[in-house]
């Protein structure tokens, strides 16, 4: 649902790491590479960030349809 | 005893351990990771909810977010002179939340926590709590205590404690043809090759694997590996809770306690005989 703060496995904090991983991925960087910057070393917490997809922004979306709407209509 | 400090940062530190044992390291870590106390979040009071996470993810989520702790000014609950189930002012810590999104989704994050101790306070400010639409708010108000990771990890101050033995490789340049098979082998790049010699670049990466040995052509083996078993690299890194340094002060402390206890208790049975 959403990132998960610590790593599964060992109880290292990831979630501090997940916006900062996201934008420099999705801005083409190499994965492997910004996690090594991001001092994340085990494997186990590569795959907290790695594996991970934020579905609340899925679910947020139906929240901001709904708001759109009812705005709409305060509109007309 | 003697102890060589390797590396030390914050977060992280790495030791060299000489003239010990396992029995001892193994118990300091043990301890490290299991009756070293800390401080988390243990009960949360909901006041409002309205955003689309449940109470009680909300409040585990709040419960995994390491807090800096101050190990002398808190009591552990069971410990404290309060005997109260609620807490009082020395082995409890009021944070309150109130967030709400005004403008359009936003991300609540650990750094909005107000503590009303300035001392205690997220390790990280930029842990993201939940996601709230426009129109949500999330009021809470969370009482953090300290507490054992034998209970719940969320009171485990360290993310890493590890020990190895320190390793001792050999290579016997009589036997040795230099064809280099063990350099291309170790996954850890221990190895280099300097003209017909092998050389042992960075010793303290070994993980004594042993794949180098098993390489090696050469009957009986050019190179020999292992473990000094009274030599110990001893690492810690910790959530940030407490300073590596003071979790290892506390594991030391806790086992001399729990070595004196079990010392009076022997005795006492002894008497009773
Ligand atoms: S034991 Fe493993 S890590 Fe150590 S030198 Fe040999 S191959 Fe490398
Ligand atoms: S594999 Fe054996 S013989 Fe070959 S370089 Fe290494 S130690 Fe020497
Ligand atoms: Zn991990
Ligand atoms: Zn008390």
């Amino acid at each position: 649902m959403i990132i998960p703060i610590r790593c599964f496995t060992c109880g290292k904090v990831v979630g501090d790491s997940w916006e900062e991983f996201a934008r420099r991925v999705k801005a083409g960087e190499n994965a492997g590479e910004v996690l090594d910057s991001l001092g994340i070393k085990r494997y186990c917490c590569r795959r907290m960030l790695l594996s991970h997809v934020e579905i609340i922004d899925e679910v947020l979306r139906f929240y901001e349809e709904a708001e759109k709407r009812k705005e709409a209509r305060n509109f007309y | 005893m003697k102890i060589e400090v390797l590396e030390k940062d914050e977060r992280n530190m790495r030791l060299l351990i000489r003239e010990t044992d396992v029995p001892y390291v193994n118990a300091l870590r043990r301890i490290a990771i299991s009756e070293v106390p800390c401080l988390a979040i243990g009960e949360v009071v909901i006041i409002e909810n309205s955003s689309i996470l449940q109470d009680e993810m909300i409040s585990h989520r709040l419960g995994l977010i390491p807090l800096k702790t101050d190990l002398d000014s808190y009591n552990l609950p069971e410990e404290c002179e309060c005997k109260s189930e609620f807490g009082c002012n020395l082995c409890r810590v009021t944070l309150t939340l109130d967030a709400e999104a005004k403008e359009g989704t936003r991300t609540v994050y650990s750094g909005e926590l107000v503590s009303e101790n300035p001392e205690i306070v997220p390790v990280s400010d930029k842990i993201p709590l939940i996601k709230l639409a426009k129109e949500q708010r999330l009021r809470l108000e969370a009482y953090a205590r300290l507490g054992k990771g034998k209970n719940h990890a969320k009171w485990q101050p360290v993310s890493k404690c590890t020990y190895k033995y320190l390793p001792k490789i050999e290579i016997y340049s009589k036997r040795c043809d230099g064809c280099g098979k063990c350099v291309d082998i170790c996954p850890r790049k221990v190895l280099a090759k300097s003209q017909d010699k092998i050389e042992v670049r960075d010793l303290m990466a070994c993980i004594l694997c042993q794949d180098c040995v098993k390489a090696c052509p050469q009957n009986p083996k050019a190179i020999e590996v292992s473990g000094d078993e009274n030599t110990f690299v001893f690492n810690i890194e910790s959530t940030g809770a407490l300073p590596p340094e003071r979790v290892l002060a506390e594991a030391v402390k806790i086992l001399d306690k729990q070595l004196e206890q079990f010392e009076n208790d022997l005795k006492v049975k002894k008497d009773e005989d």
